[in-house]
């Protein structure tokens, strides 16, 4: 399938909003870009690599030239685009549990939101609005985010053990070495195989 | 600017593509067929371009209807929405394109509507970004690192956690000159390939 690359799924999703709601959206957009710890949440649930929502507005589909019919639309219109680790299923039921409030500040606006709960309405909506990936590629397949961010944390954990620990006796090493691995053993593991399932 | 995470670039791009009736496959079709086949691991074309770290390419139909009484409307172009997470600048990056996989840029745009080519990487930048969408909000968990340091960071952790696994009940002195051997090793080491299916030989997978 190619909304999926080893352990993460390519999501599309496009939903209508009337013209007048897009700069309340964007003021929102606005707000927690500026107030990082609303972004809390999101970083939290650590499922997420990369995700954006763009809004286009009904006179903003590119037009390059003349023979290009010209796009007449009543809707502007709000993109989203995720690369989360996981199911559809989990990735759905994980926003909708921890994040509704997020989500419906955000997709009130759009046409037929039913609300990010109860989970059933909102999935049918998701699963009507989204559209598939034909080509997706990661540079880490077999990663996931908190694979990521566990590796970068242990690689600067062991440079800056690497760098401390040349001039030690054997059995200061010994002991700086018990002291890292007590300090990255929640970032050491094997990097497991991706979740089955859609 | 919202397209802009940390280090990290969240670019949209809407390609209008060309329509055609009077030939056999249609633009959209014939992209959907070519991309279908394009390889997504360590022989993808995105691994020679710079600072790709999730890229995707999707041929957009049409907008959703979502039922009434919400009114019902239709695209009168379809457009391909290529969507890169890179790392570093937008210029520089759609250039290297250009230059890095001018075949592969030339298969896929050329369905596009006033695409100017791969002999001038500047004009098809230039192009690129006139079908660009600006993102309204960019979320990148992590957003300074680029793509060599990620893989050469997943790597290390895999060695490490075998390191100590192997070298448990060592006396001191064998402990400190066996990581001095797996340091050096893995200081010198090239990153791993970008894209691969698999981090190292006989990992186990799943899809």
């Amino acid at each position: 399938m190619t909304n999926i690359n080893g352990k993460a799924y390519a999501m599309n999703a496009i939903t209508p909003m009337e013209g007048w709601k897009t700069p309340i959206l964007r003021i929102l957009f606005f707000l927690l870009g500026a107030i990082k710890s609303k972004q809390q949440d999101l970083i939290n649930l650590s499922f997420i690599h990369f995700a954006r929502w763009v809004i286009v507005k009904s006179n903003q589909f590119p037009r390059l030239a003349p023979e290009q019919p010209e796009e007449q639309l009543h809707y502007d219109y709000l993109l989203f685009f995720s690369n989360f680790n996981g199911t559809w299923n989990q990735y759905i039921d994980a926003f909708s549990a921890v994040l509704f409030n997020g989500l419906n500040l955000i997709w009130r606006w759009s046409e037929k939101f039913p609300g990010a709960v109860p989970v059933t309405a909102f999935k049918r909506y998701i699963a009507l609005v989204q559209f598939d990936t034909d080509y997706y590629y990661t540079a880490y397949p077999y990663a996931t985010t908190n694979d990521v961010k566990a590796a970068i944390r242990l690689d600067d954990g062991l440079r800056a053990f690497a760098n401390n620990s040349s001039g030690l006796t054997p059995e200061e090493f010994q002991q700086a070495y018990v002291n890292l691995l007590v300090k990255v053993q929640a970032d050491i593991g094997a990097i497991g195989p991706a979740p089955m399932g859609t | 600017m919202a397209n802009q995470n940390g280090k990290m670039y969240g670019l949209t791009i809407l390609s209008p593509i060309l329509s055609d009736p009077k030939i056999k496959i249609s633009h959209d079709t014939a992209l959907r067929m070519y991309l279908q086949n394009l390889d997504r691991h360590e022989r993808s074309p995105f691994t020679k371009v710079p600072g790709t770290h999730i890229c995707r390419l999707v041929v957009m139909d049409d907008v959703v209807f979502v039922g009434s009484p919400a009114k019902e409307e239709h695209l009168k172009s379809k457009y391909l929405i290529f969507n890169s997470n890179l790392y570093g600048g937008v210029d520089q990056y759609l250039e290297e394109m250009a230059r890095k996989i001018p075949g592969v840029v030339d298969d896929i745009w050329s369905h596009c509507v006033g695409y100017p080519g791969v002999t001038d990487p500047r004009a098809f930048a230039a192009y690129m970004k006139k079908c660009q969408v600006e993102t309204t909000f960019f979320f990148a968990d992590v957003n300074d690192k680029t793509v060599e340091l990620t893989l050469k960071a997943l790597w290390t952790k895999v060695e490490f956690t075998a390191f100590i696994e192997q070298n448990q009940g060592r006396s001191t002195a064998e402990l400190q000159r066996e990581f001095a051997a797996f340091w050096e090793r893995v200081r010198t080491s090239p990153p791993p390939e970008a894209g691969a299916r698999l981090l190292i030989e006989g990992q186990a997978t799943g899809a």
